[in-house]
C-alpha cells in the first residue's frame, strides 16, 4: 500500500520538484498538486491524504491555516511543512498548528521522499534551534536544572526533555540514541510526540478548544 | 480661608466696639451728672501743714479755700509735699424718696488717709509713712451710714497723707447715691487696675512666646527685640498693681521700674530702626549708652537719684520717642503701604501719650490749659499706647511670618514644578538616548549584515556568475556553488538571528548540519566541545566569524583532504577561545599553501577578531588552529 501525498505549493518550480520526487518513488502516490490554500483544504476534505506537503507562503490564505484545518479535521494526515532555511519561527508556528515535520526547500528528490516516509512511519525531524524553541515554549531551560528542583510543571516527560536538550546541543539522533540507549527511530518517534504536545498546548489550539466548548 | 478671615475681622471689630463703649461710658456719666443727684463740688477748704491731727480740725482752724481737683504743686508751691485735710460740703435731700444709699467716690487717693463724715470716720486707705510706701491706683468708694447723714448741709473731711516725691494731688470727689457713684468707681478701677493686670499677663505670655521663637531662630533679631520689649513692659506695668510696699523694697523696685521704662523705649527705638531697615550701629550703641545712664545714676546717687532719673532721664526718652516717630514716618513715606502708615501712627500715638503721662506727672498745668477737666481725672495713658504698640508689633511680626510662610509655599510650588519639568526633560532625554542607542545598534547590525552579504554571499555569487558566464562550470559545479551560497546564508541566519546571542545555540545548528553532510561524504566527524554551560556569550558577529572559519575548514576537508575522519575541538582556556579542526587526510605536502583554499579569508577573519590562525601538517593529516582572545570576541 502506497502513501498518498497532497502537495500545496504555489511556486511552479518547486511544485514540479516535489511532484517529481513523489512520482519517482514507488512507495508514494500523488493525490493532487494545488497552488492555493483553499484548494488544499478542499482536496484535504475530498481525498484525506496520508501526508500533506505544504508551503507557508500561499497566495490566498496562510499555510498555517491549512495546517490547522488538517490537524483538526484529518488528524490521521501527517503534515510536512516546507521551509526555506528551517528558520525556527515559521516551523514552530506550523508545529503549533499541527505540523509534525518540516522539509528544507533545497532538499534533493531522495531526501524529499525519505522525509515523507519517515514522517509517515512515525518519526519527526528536529534541528537544534527548533529544539531550543520547543523547550522555551514549555518553559524548560535548555540546561538541566539542579536535581533538587524537578520540573513538574512541564507536560514533557523526562525522556522527551532529555532528547530536546541533547538535540539543542547539536547531537545527531544516532548519538542521542546511543547516549540514552534507544534506537534512532525511537528518538524521532519521541520528537513527533513532543510536536503533538506542543500543538495541544499552543495558544491558538486552546482558543479553538474553548470556542468549541462554547466558552468564547 | 477668606470666610474665616472675614469672621475673624468681625470678631475683632465687635471687641473693639465694646472696648470703645466701656471707655466712653464714664465720660457720659460725668457729662450727665448735672441732671442726677450726684454732686461733685468744685469748692472745698484745705488745711496743709507739716504735721496734721488724726481727727478733723475744727472749723476755726486755718482752713484755706481751694478748688478741686487740687494740685498742691500749683496751689501751695512751698507746702506741696505736706499732708493735708480737705473739707467738702454737700447737700443731702430732705425728700425721703431720694434718700437712697449714699456714698462718696474718690477717683484717686494715691497716698492714703481717712475719710470722715460729719465728724465720724467712715473709710481708711493705707497711708504713706516713713517705712511703707503706699501709692494705690485704686479708686475709693466710702459708703455713708444713713444715720450719719442729715437733711441739708453735710460735711466730708478727708485726711491725705504726705506724698513722696510728687506734689499732693486731690481729685474732685463725687458724692451721691451709690447707684450713681459705683459705676464711676468700677470704670476707673477697670482702666487703672484691671487693664494693667491684663497688660502684665498678656505681655509676659507674648514675651515668652516670642523669645522662644527667637531662641530657636537666632537670626530673627526682631522677634528677640519684640520679646524683650514685651518683657520690659510687663515689668514696668507691675508698678500699677502695687498698692503698698515696705520702703526698702520700694526703693529697689523704683530702680527696676525706671530702668524697665527707659529700656522699653530704647528697645522700641532699636526695633523700629531694624524693622524699617535703618542700619545705624552707632545710633544703636548711642541709645544703649543713654539707657545705661539711668541705672548708672542710681549707682552713683543711690535711691535719692530717683526724682532726677524720673524727671530728666525719662524726659530725655521723649527725644528717643521723637526719633521713633521720625523713623517710622520716614519708612511709611518710603513704603507708602497701609501697614507702614499704621505703624507710624501707632508709634506717634504711643509717644504722644508718653509725653501726656510725663506732663500729667511733672507739669499738669501745662496740659491743664488745654484740657482742664481731663487733667483733673489724672488718667495715665501710656499703657494703652504701649499696649497698642505691642499689638502693632505683634501684628507686624505675624504679617511678616505669614508672608514668609506663603513665600515659602510659593517657593515649594515653584520647586515642585521645576522638579516635575526636570523629570519630564530627563525622561524625554532618556527616551531620546534610548532611541539613539537603538538606532545605533540597528545601524551597526545593518552594517554587519551588509558586510556579511558583501564578503560572503555576494563574493561567492559574483565569482560563480563569472565562472558560469565563462563556461567554466558544469551543472554539478553550479549546483555545488549555489548550495555553498545557501549554506553560507544558513550560517549567517543561525549566527545573526539567534535571539540568545549564544554560541552553543548557533554551534548546535552548525554541528547538526555538518554531521549529516560529513557522514554523507564518508567522513566520520568527532565533535569535542568543551565550553562552560553558563554563558559563552559571543557577539553574533564574532560567533559568525568563528563558524565561518570552521565551515571553511570543513569544506576544505571535504573537497581536498580525502579524509575519513575529522575532529573538531572547541574549548576555552585562560581567556582564549581555542578551535582545532584536524583531519586524517593527505596533508599539505612539503610545501604548504600560504594562500588559496580560503586560507586568506580565514586568516583575515581571525585577525578581525584579534586572533590568530595556524595551518599545520600533523603526523596523520592537517590541522587548522584558531586562537581568539575572549575579550575581543565578546565585545
Amino acid at each position: 500500500m502506497t502513501t498518498s501525498v497532497l502537495i500545496v505549493e504555489d511556486e511552479p518550480e518547486f511544485m514540479r520538484r516535489f511532484s517529481d520526487a513523489v512520482l519517482a518513488d514507488a512507495g508514494l502516490s500523488l493525490v493532487a498538486v494545488v497552488s492555493t490554500g483553499r484548494a488544499g483544504i478542499a482536496m484535504l476534505d475530498a481525498q484525506a491524504p496520508d501526508v500533506m506537503l505544504v508551503d507557508l507562503g500561499l497566495p490566498d490564505i496562510d499555510g498555517v491555516e491549512v495546517i490547522r484545518h488538517a490537524a483538526r479535521r484529518h488528524p490521521q494526515c501527517d503534515v510536512l511543512v516546507v521551509t526555506m532555511f528551517g528558520d525556527d519561527q515559521h516551523v514552530l508556528a506550523s508545529i503549533e498548528a499541527g505540523a509534525t515535520g518540516y522539509l528544507l526547500k533545497d532538499a534533493g528528490a531522495q531526501r524529499i521522499a525519505a522525509s515523507i516516509h519517515e514522517l509517515h512511519a512515525g518519526g519527526s525531524p528536529i534541528s537544534p534551534s527548533i529544539a531550543r524553541r520547543v523547550l522555551a515554549r514549555f518553559r524548560v531551560s535548555p540546561v538541566p536544572a539542579a536535581p533538587a528542583q524537578p520540573e513538574t510543571s512541564s507536560p514533557l516527560t523526562e525522556r522527551e526533555t532529555e532528547i530536546l536538550r541533547l538535540t539543542a546541543k547539536g547531537l545527531s539522533f544516532d548519538t542521542i540514541g546511543e547516549l540514552i540507549g534507544i534506537s534512532p527511530h525511537t528518538v524521532v518517534a519521541h520528537v513527533k510526540k513532543i510536536y503533538r504536545k506542543l500543538a495541544v498546548h499552543s495558544r491558538g489550539e486552546a482558543v479553538y478548544e474553548a470556542s468549541q466548548m462554547g466558552l468564547l | 480661608m477668606r470666610g474665616s478671615r472675614r469672621a475673624g475681622m468681625l470678631a475683632w471689630w465687635l471687641l473693639l466696639r465694646r472696648l470703645v463703649r466701656v471707655a466712653l461710658l464714664p465720660a457720659c456719666l460725668v457729662g450727665g451728672s448735672a441732671q442726677a443727684a450726684l454732686q461733685e463740688p468744685r469748692q472745698a477748704s484745705v488745711l496743709a501743714a507739716p504735721e496734721i491731727p488724726r481727727t478733723p480740725p475744727p472749723p476755726a482752724a486755718a482752713w484755706a479755700p481751694v478748688s478741686l481737683p487740687d494740685d498742691a504743686g500749683y496751689s501751695r508751691p512751698g507746702r506741696d509735699k505736706m499732708p493735708a485735710w480737705y473739707r467738702i460740703g454737700f447737700d443731702y435731700p430732705d425728700d425721703p424718696a431720694r434718700q437712697a444709699q449714699w456714698a462718696a467716690y474718690v477717683p484717686y487717693f494715691y497716698d492714703g488717709g481717712d475719710l470722715w463724715l460729719n465728724g465720724t470716720l467712715v473709710a481708711s486707705v493705707q497711708e504713706n509713712t516713713d517705712r511703707v510706701y503706699a501709692r494705690t491706683y485704686r479708686p475709693l468708694t466710702a459708703v455713708f451710714p444713713a444715720p450719719l447723714l442729715r437733711p441739708g448741709r453735710n460735711e466730708l473731711a478727708i485726711r491725705v497723707a504726705a506724698p513722696k516725691g510728687y506734689p499732693l494731688r486731690f481729685p474732685r470727689v463725687g458724692i451721691g447715691p451709690q447707684a450713681e457713684t459705683q459705676p464711676l468707681h468700677d470704670r476707673r478701677l477697670f482702666w487703672t487696675r484691671t487693664v494693667p493686670e491684663l497688660t502684665v499677663l498678656v505681655s509676659v505670655l507674648v514675651a515668652g512666646f516670642v523669645v522662644f521663637i527667637w531662641w530657636r531662630r537666632r537670626n530673627e533679631v526682631l522677634y528677640g527685640l519684640f520679646g524683650l520689649a514685651a518683657a520690659l513692659w510687663a515689668t514696668r506695668t507691675m508698678t500699677f498693681l502695687i498698692d503698698a510696699m515696705p520702703m526698702a523694697q520700694w526703693e529697689w523696685w523704683r530702680v527696676i521700674y525706671q530702668s524697665a521704662t527707659g529700656g522699653f523705649v530704647v528697645v522700641m527705638a532699636v526695633f523700629t530702626l531694624r524693622y524699617t531697615g535703618v542700619h545705624r550701629p552707632g545710633l544703636e550703641r548711642g541709645l544703649l549708652v543713654y539707657w545705661l545712664l539711668g541705672p548708672l545714676s542710681f549707682a552713683i546717687g543711690g535711691f535719692a537719684a530717683e526724682p532726677f532719673v524720673a524727671r530728666y532721664w525719662l524726659g530725655g526718652m521723649m527725644v528717643v520717642g521723637l526719633l521713633i516717630i521720625a523713623t517710622s514716618i520716614g519708612y511709611a513715606r518710603r513704603r507708602g503701604t497701609l501697614t507702614s502708615a499704621a505703624l507710624s501712627a501707632v508709634m506717634a500715638f504711643a509717644v504722644l501719650v508718653g509725653v501726656h503721662d510725663y506732663l500729667i506727672t511733672w507739669d499738669p498745668r501745662l496740659l491743664g490749659r488745654f484740657l482742664p477737666e481731663w487733667v483733673g481725672h489724672r488718667i495715665h495713658l501710656l499703657h494703652f499706647g504701649s499696649n497698642m504698640l505691642l499689638l502693632a508689633m505683634a501684628a507686624l511680626l505675624t504679617a511678616r511670618f505669614l508672608r514668609t510662610l506663603s513665600s515659602l509655599e510659593d517657593l515649594n510650588r515653584t520647586l515642585e514644578t521645576r522638579v516635575a519639568d526636570r523629570e519630564r526633560e530627563l525622561a524625554a532625554n532618556y527616551a531620546r538616548l534610548a532611541a539613539l542607542e537603538r538606532e545605533h545598534a540597528a545601524s551597526e547590525e545593518r552594517q554587519l549584515i551588509m558586510r556579511e552579504l558583501h564578503d560572503g554571499l555576494g563574493s561567492q555569487l559574483f565569482t560563480s556568475l563569472s565562472r558560469v558566464e565563462r563556461g567554466d562550470m558544469n551543472d554539478d559545479q553550479i549546483a555545488s556553488a549555489l548550495r555553498s551560497c545557501i549554506a553560507d546564508m544558513r550560517l549567517a541566519l543561525d549566527a545573526l538571528a539567534s535571539d540568545e546571542h549564544d554560541l552553543s545555540a548557533a554551534l548546535g545548528n552548525f554541528m547538526f548540519r555538518w554531521e549529516a553532510q560529513l557522514v554523507a561524504a564518508g567522513v566520520r566527524p568527532r565533535w569535542d566541545i568543551d565550553l562552560p554551560d553558563d554563558a559563552l556569550t559571543l557577539s553574533p558577529h564574532a560567533a559568525l566569524q568563528l563558524l565561518r572559519v570552521a565551515q571553511e575548514a570543513l569544506t576544505n576537508v571535504l573537497k581536498h583532504a580525502q579524509a575519513t575522519q575529522v575532529q573538531v575541538r572547541l574549548c576555552q582556556r585562560e581567556g582564549m577561545l581555542e578551535m582545532d579542526i584536524e583531519d586524517d587526510g593527505r596533508g599539505l605536502g612539503p610545501d604548504p599553501p600560504r594562500q588559496g583554499h580560503g586560507m586568506g579569508n580565514m586568516r583575515s577573519r581571525a585577525q578581525r577578531l584579534g586572533g590568530a590562525l595556524e595551518l599545520k601538517s600533523t603526523a596523520s593529516g592537517t590541522c587548522v588552529e584558531l586562537r581568539l582572545p575572549m575579550s575581543a570576541a565578546t565585545a
